[in-house]
C-alpha cells in the first residue's frame, strides 16, 4: 500500500471521527448556566480535527512521490494481536492464569517456532510466576476462576 | 469399650444439642469481609472504611477482618454496579455516600440505585460550614447574601460537581433569598481550598475537619454552620436557621449497603454489628475527631431517608437546570 | 525555627537506626512498586497504613515518603528497557530512553536517569526546606486561568514532538483531547462519548492508554520480523553500561531544567509529575543545540523528564505540609495518613511539629543518596534483562501490561481497552503518527478544558481574563512563541536557501 493511500484512509477515518464528535457535541449545551457547556470544547476540537483530516486527505491525493508503508510483517503482528484479544476475552471464563499460559504457548510455538515442550515450560513458568507474585505475595487480584481465586 | 463409645457419642450429641441455639442465631461471616468503596485510596469513603475496619478489630465486633476494595469510577456507579452483580453474596458490603443517591438521577449509565441494593444502616452525617477568606468584608452570612443580591452573579463559590452538597446548599439559599452567585466546580478538595485562599472565589462550603487548621491559622473565617445543632467545635457560629435562613441543613451522608437478595437474618446481623459499633468509645472518638454527627439509622429508616432524599434532590436539580434522566 | 537548627534536629531524627531502616524499606519498596506498571504509590501506601500504627509517626512518614519518591526512580527502568511506562510520569522517558536502549546504550540511559533523579530529588528537598512557605503563598496566586495557560503551554510543546508530519502530530493530539473528554462532565453531569457504558463514566485511565500505545504496540511491532534470539542489543563495554563523562556534560542544562521545572510545577496543586516531565522535555528540546536527536536517543531527553518527575515529589509536599492541601493522588493518601495518626496538616503544621517536618526533610536527603547507591550499581544488572530471549520477554511484557492495568481498577473492561489501544498504537506506528502528542493531548486535555471553563465562570464569560492576569498572559505568550518556532525554522531555511542561490 502506498503511503499516499494509507494517509488517505487514515485521513478519512479521522474525518469520520471528527464528524461523529461534531454531531454529538451539537447535541449538548454550547453554553451552560454558568459558562461554557458540555458541548463547547468537543465542538471546537471536532472542527479542528475535521479541518486537519481534510488537509491530510488533500495532501495525500496531491502527493506526487509517496513513500510506501512496509506492511510485510503486519500479518504476524495482527495474528499476535488477535491471540491477545481472544486470550483477554477468555479471562472471564478461564481466568488469567490459564488464559495467559495459553497465549504464551501460542506465541512461543507459532511466532517463534520453538518446540512445544519449551513453549509449555515457558508458559507455565510465566503464568505461575505472575500468580505467585501478584495473587499470593502482593495481594493484587487477577482475573480468576476456580482454584486460582482468593479465599 | 462399647460403653465408652456410647458415652462419647452421647456426650457429642449433648454438645451438639447445647450448641444448637448458637447455630440458630444464624449468620456469621467466616471469610474476610470485602468492603467496597467508590473512591481511590485516601479518598473520603476509603478513609472511613479503613477506620471502621480498624475499629471493628479493636472492639472485637467481628470474627473476621474487613478488607477495603476500591472500585472507582462514575461517582459511585461502578461500585454500585459491582455490588449489584454480587447478588446474594454474604461476604460483601459497600460504603455509600450521597453521590450514590444522586448519580442515578442524572446519569443514564448509573442504573443501580440504593433501592436495588440492600440498605443496612446509615452511619454518619457530615455537617459543613460556610467559610470565607479571613480578609473578606463579610462577617456574617446575611452580609454575604446582601452583597450577592447587590451584584448578582458576581460573587463566586468553589465546590464540587453540580450534584454535590456544596451546590445543593447554594441552590437552596439562592431560592430562599433570591440572591444569585456563581458556582465553580473543582474536582479536588485541595484545589477548592486553594481557590478560596488565593482570593479567586469568595466563599465555599467546607467540612469542619478540613477547615479546622486554616481557621486556627487565621486564614479562614466561618460565617454559618450547615447543621441543625451547633457543633462542639464552633460554639459561636450560628446555624443556618439561627442566621435567619429557612433552609434545611443538608448533610453529606455515609452508610452501609449490601448486595441484593441477602437473607433477612444477614441484614439483622449487619444492622446489629454496626449499631454496636456506633455505641463504642472508639466510634465516639472517631466522630469527635472528624467532627461528624452520629447519623445512625437502621435499614428501614435508611430506606425512608433514601426516598425523602432523592425526592428533594430531584426538585433541587430541576431548579438548578440539570437534566434528569430518572 | 532557623533552618540550620531545624536541619540539625531533622538529621538527629532521621539518622536514628530505626528511622534509617524505615527509610531503606520505603525506598526499596518504592522502587519495586515503580517498576510495575499500574501498581502505584497511592495504593501501596494505603495498603501499608494499618502497619504504620505500630511505628513511630516520624518513621512511618519517612517510610511512606520513601515509597513516594522511590517509585519515581523505579518507573524509569521498565520505560527504558521495555518501553513499558512503570509510572504515568515515566511515559516521556520511554521516548528517548527506549531509543537509547535500541541503540545498545540501555545502561547509559538507566544510569543517567538515576543521576538526574538524584540531582533533582535533592534540589526538590532543598526547595522544600528553604522556600516552602513563601512559595506556597505564590502558588495560591495560581488559579484556573493560570492553569489553562500552563496547559496551553504544555500543548504547544506538541510542535516540538512532531517529527516529520506536523499534520499527523496535531491530529494525534486532537485524538488525545477527545479521549480525555470521555466521561462525565463535572460541570453539567452530562455523559460524553460513553457509548452507554458505565465503565467509561470516569473516562479512560491514562495508564490504559499509555501501556497500550507504548508497550503493547512495541510488542506487536517486534513480532513482525522473523524474531530470533534477543530483543534488544545488550550493552557491552563500560561506555554503554554507564553514562560517559560526555553524557554528563551534555546533560548539564537538563539537570537544572528538570529540577527547577519539576519542583515548581509540583507545587501547583493539581498539576502532576506527568505534566512536569512533558514540559521539562519540551523545554529541553527547545533550547537544545541538537533538537533533531530527541526521540532518537538523546541523553538529555532522558535526564530532563526523569529529573522533573523526581523534584516534583519535593514540590508536591510543599502545599501538603505548608497548607494541608494535597496536590496529587499520593499526597492525598499521605494527608489521610497524617490525619489518621492524629496530626492536623495545615498552615501551623510545620511550626507545631518541627521534628516531624525536619526529620522528613533530612530523611529525603538520605533517601535520595540511598537510591543513587542502590540504583547505579544495579544498572549493569538491569541491563542484563535484555539478554532474555524474545520468546520469553515478549509474553512477559504482555503479562505485565495486563496485570498492571488490571491492578489499577480491577476491571476486565480496562484490559480490553488496553488491547484496543495496543492495536491503535501499532497502526499509528505503521502509518507514521507519533504517539507522544496523543499522550500529551490525553494528559492535558481534561485539565485544560476544566481550567478554561472555570476561568470563564470566574469572569462571567469574559475571555479577557486570560489576558489581564499577568502570569496567565506571560505563559500564553510563551505558548504562542513556541507554536511559531517551526515557522521561524522554515523562514530560516528559506533564508539560507535564498542566500545560497
Amino acid at each position: 500500500m502506498r503511503a499516499g493511500n494509507a494517509d488517505l484512509w487514515s485521513g478519512l477515518a479521522l474525518a469520520a471521527l471528527a464528524g461523529y464528535i461534531i454531531v454529538q457535541a451539537s447535541g449538548w449545551d454550547y453554553t451552560g448556566p454558568d459558562g461554557p457547556g458540555a458541548g463547547f470544547f468537543p465542538l471546537w476540537y471536532g472542527i479542528a480535527m475535521a479541518a486537519l483530516s481534510a488537509a491530510l486527505v488533500a495532501s495525500s491525493v496531491l502527493r506526487s512521490a509517496p513513500e510506501s508503508v512496509d506492511w510485510r510483517g503486519a500479518g504476524r503482528a495482527f495474528t499476535v494481536w488477535l491471540a491477545l484479544a481472544l486470550s483477554v476475552a477468555a479471562f472471564k471464563l478461564v481466568g488469567f492464569v490459564i488464559g495467559f499460559a495459553a497465549l504464551t504457548f501460542f506465541m512461543v510455538v507459532v511466532m517463534y517456532r520453538r518446540p512445544a515442550v519449551v513453549a509449555a515450560v515457558v508458559a507455565v513458568a510465566l503464568a505461575a510466576g505472575f500468580y505467585v507474585l501478584f495473587q499470593r505475595l502482593l495481594d493484587v487480584n487477577l482475573p480468576c476462576v476456580w482454584i486460582f481465586c482468593p479465599g | 469399650m462399647r460403653k465408652r463409645i456410647a458415652f462419647a457419642a452421647a456426650a457429642a450429641l449433648a454438645a451438639l444439642a447445647a450448641s444448637a441455639p448458637a447455630w440458630a442465631q444464624g449468620f456469621k461471616p467466616t471469610r474476610p469481609v470485602e468492603v467496597v468503596v467508590h473512591t481511590g485510596p485516601g479518598g473520603g469513603s476509603d478513609v472511613l472504611a479503613r477506620a471502621v475496619a480498624l475499629m471493628m478489630e479493636k472492639e472485637k465486633l467481628l470474627p473476621v477482618r474487613m478488607q477495603v476494595v476500591n472500585k472507582t469510577g462514575g461517582g459511585g456507579a461502578v461500585a454500585a454496579a459491582y455490588l449489584a452483580e454480587k447478588k446474594g453474596d454474604q461476604n460483601t458490603l459497600g460504603f455509600f455516600t450521597g453521590v450514590w443517591l444522586a448519580g442515578p438521577l442524572t446519569s443514564a449509565e448509573a442504573k443501580v440505585t440504593l433501592r436495588d441494593l440492600t440498605p443496612i444502616a446509615r452511619l454518619v452525617l457530615e455537617p459543613a460550614v460556610i467559610a470565607v477568606k479571613s480578609d473578606a468584608p463579610y462577617k456574617s452570612l446575611p452580609e454575604f447574601i446582601a452583597a450577592a443580591k447587590k451584584s448578582p452573579g458576581q460573587l463566586k463559590q468553589s465546590g464540587g460537581s453540580v450534584t454535590s452538597r456544596d451546590n445543593v446548599v447554594r441552590q437552596l439559599l439562592q431560592k430562599s433569598t433570591g440572591a444569585q452567585w456563581a458556582f465553580i466546580s473543582f474536582p479536588g478538595g485541595g484545589e477548592r481550598i486553594a481557590a478560596l485562599l488565593g482570593g479567586h472565589v469568595n466563599m465555599m462550603v467546607i467540612e469542619p475537619a478540613e477547615a479546622g487548621e486554616h481557621i486556627r491559622a487565621g486564614n479562614m473565617r466561618v460565617l454559618a454552620q450547615v447543621t441543625d445543632k451547633r457543633l462542639p467545635g464552633f460554639p459561636n457560629v450560628p446555624t443556618l436557621k439561627e442566621a435567619g435562613f429557612d433552609v434545611p441543613a443538608v448533610p453529606q451522608v455515609r452508610g452501609v449497603v449490601a448486595p441484593p437478595a441477602i437473607p433477612r437474618e444477614n441484614v439483622a446481623y449487619w444492622e446489629d454489628v454496626f449499631h454496636r459499633l456506633t455505641k463504642t468509645a472508639s466510634w465516639q472518638k472517631f466522630l469527635a475527631d472528624n467532627q461528624f454527627e452520629d447519623g445512625y439509622q437502621n435499614a428501614a429508616e435508611l430506606t425512608r431517608f433514601y426516598d425523602e432524599f432523592t425526592g428533594r434532590m430531584r426538585g433541587i436539580l430541576q431548579e438548578a437546570g440539570v437534566k434528569l434522566v430518572r | 525555627m532557623d533552618i540550620l537548627s531545624g536541619l540539625m534536629q531533622g538529621f538527629a531524627v532521621a539518622l536514628q537506626p530505626v528511622n534509617l531502616l524505615w527509610c531503606f524499606v520505603g525506598v526499596v519498596l518504592g522502587t519495586v512498586v515503580g517498576v510495575m506498571p499500574g501498581l502505584g504509590p497511592p495504593a501501596t501506601i494505603a495498603m501499608l497504613l494499618p502497619l504504620t500504627f505500630l511505628m513511630n509517626p516520624a518513621g512511618a512518614m519517612i517510610m511512606l515518603a520513601g515509597i513516594y519518591y522511590g517509585a519515581k526512580y523505579g518507573g524509569s527502568t521498565t520505560s527504558i528497557l521495555l518501553n513499558v511506562p512503570g509510572e504515568s510520569a515515566s511515559v516521556v522517558t520511554c521516548l528517548d530512553g527506549y531509543a537509547m536502549a535500541r541503540k545498545g546504550r540501555a545502561g547509559a540511559a538507566l544510569g543517567i536517569a538515576a543521576i538526574a533523579s538524584f540531582v533533582a530529588g535533592t534540589v526538590g528537598v532543598l526547595g522544600l526546606m528553604l522556600i516552602a512557605p513563601p512559595l506556597a503563598k505564590v502558588a495560591l496566586a495560581f488559579s484556573a486561568p493560570e492553569y489553562f495557560s500552563l496547559m496551553a503551554f504544555g500543548l504547544a510543546m506538541v510542535v516540538l514532538l512532531a517529527g516529520r508530519s506536523m499534520l499527523k502530530a496535531l491530529l494525534a493530539m486532537l485524538v488525545g483531547l477527545w479521549i480525555a473528554g470521555i466521561g462525565t462532565d463535572p460541570f453539567s453531569t452530562t455523559s460524553r462519548f460513553t457509548f452507554g457504558r458505565l465503565e467509561l463514566l470516569s473516562g479512560v485511565d491514562f495508564v490504559v492508554v499509555a501501556i497500550g500505545v507504548f508497550a503493547l504496540a512495541e510488542v506487536l511491532a517486534c513480532m513482525e520480523g522473523r524474531a530470533e534470539g534477543q530483543a534488544l542489543p545488550v550493552p557491552k563495554g563500560l561506555r554503554n553500561l554507564l553514562p560517559t563523562l560526555q553524557d554528563l556534560k551534555d546533560c548539564r542544562f537538563a539537570f537544572v531544567n528538570g529540577s527547577v521545572l519539576g519542583f515548581l510545577i509540583g507545587v501547583l496543586p493539581g498539576a502532576g509529575s506527568t505534566i512536569a516531565s512533558f514540559i521539562s522535555y519540551g523545554v529541553e528540546k527547545a533550547v537544545s543545540r541538537r533538537p533533531q536527536e530527541f526521540g532518537k536517543g538523546a541523553v538529555e531527553g532522558v535526564a530532563a523528564p526523569e529529573g522533573a518527575n523526581n523534584s516534583e515529589t519535593g514540590g508536591a509536599l510543599v502545599p501538603l505540609l505548608t497548607l494541608g492541601i494535597p496536590g496529587s493522588g499520593t499526597t492525598a493518601v499521605l494527608l489521610a495518613a497524617l490525619v489518621l495518626w492524629g496530626f492536623k496538616p495545615g498552615p501551623l503544621f510545620i511550626s507545631e511539629n518541627p521534628s516531624l517536618f525536619w526529620g522528613l526533610v533530612a530523611s529525603m536527603y538520605i533517601g535520595n543518596v540511598m537510591l543513587l547507591v542502590l540504583n547505579l550499581p544495579l544498572v549493569p544488572l538491569f541491563a542484563q534483562v535484555l539478554r532474555t530471549p524474545g520468546f520469553v520477554l515478549y509474553p512477559l511484557i504482555l503479562g505485565i501490561s495486563i496485570v498492571g492495568v488490571y491492578s489499577v481498577s480491577g476491571s476486565l473492561f480496562d484490559v480490553s481497552l488496553v488491547v484496543a489501544f495496543g492495536l491503535l498504537g501499532y497502526l499509528m506506528r505503521k502509518l507514521d503518527y507519533p504517539a507522544a502528542p496523543l499522550v500529551l493531548g490525553l494528559v492535558l486535555g481534561g485539565a485544560m478544558e476544566r481550567a478554561l471553563r472555570q476561568s470563564l465562570m470566574m469572569s462571567q464569560g469574559d475571555l479577557s481574563i486570560l489576558a489581564t492576569r499577568p502570569i496567565c498572559a506571560v505563559m500564553l505568550s510563551l505558548a504562542l512563541l513556541i507554536l511559531l518556532i517551526p515557522s521561524f525554522n522554515k523562514l530560516n531555511a528559506w533564508r539560507l536557501q535564498a542566500l545560497e542561490e
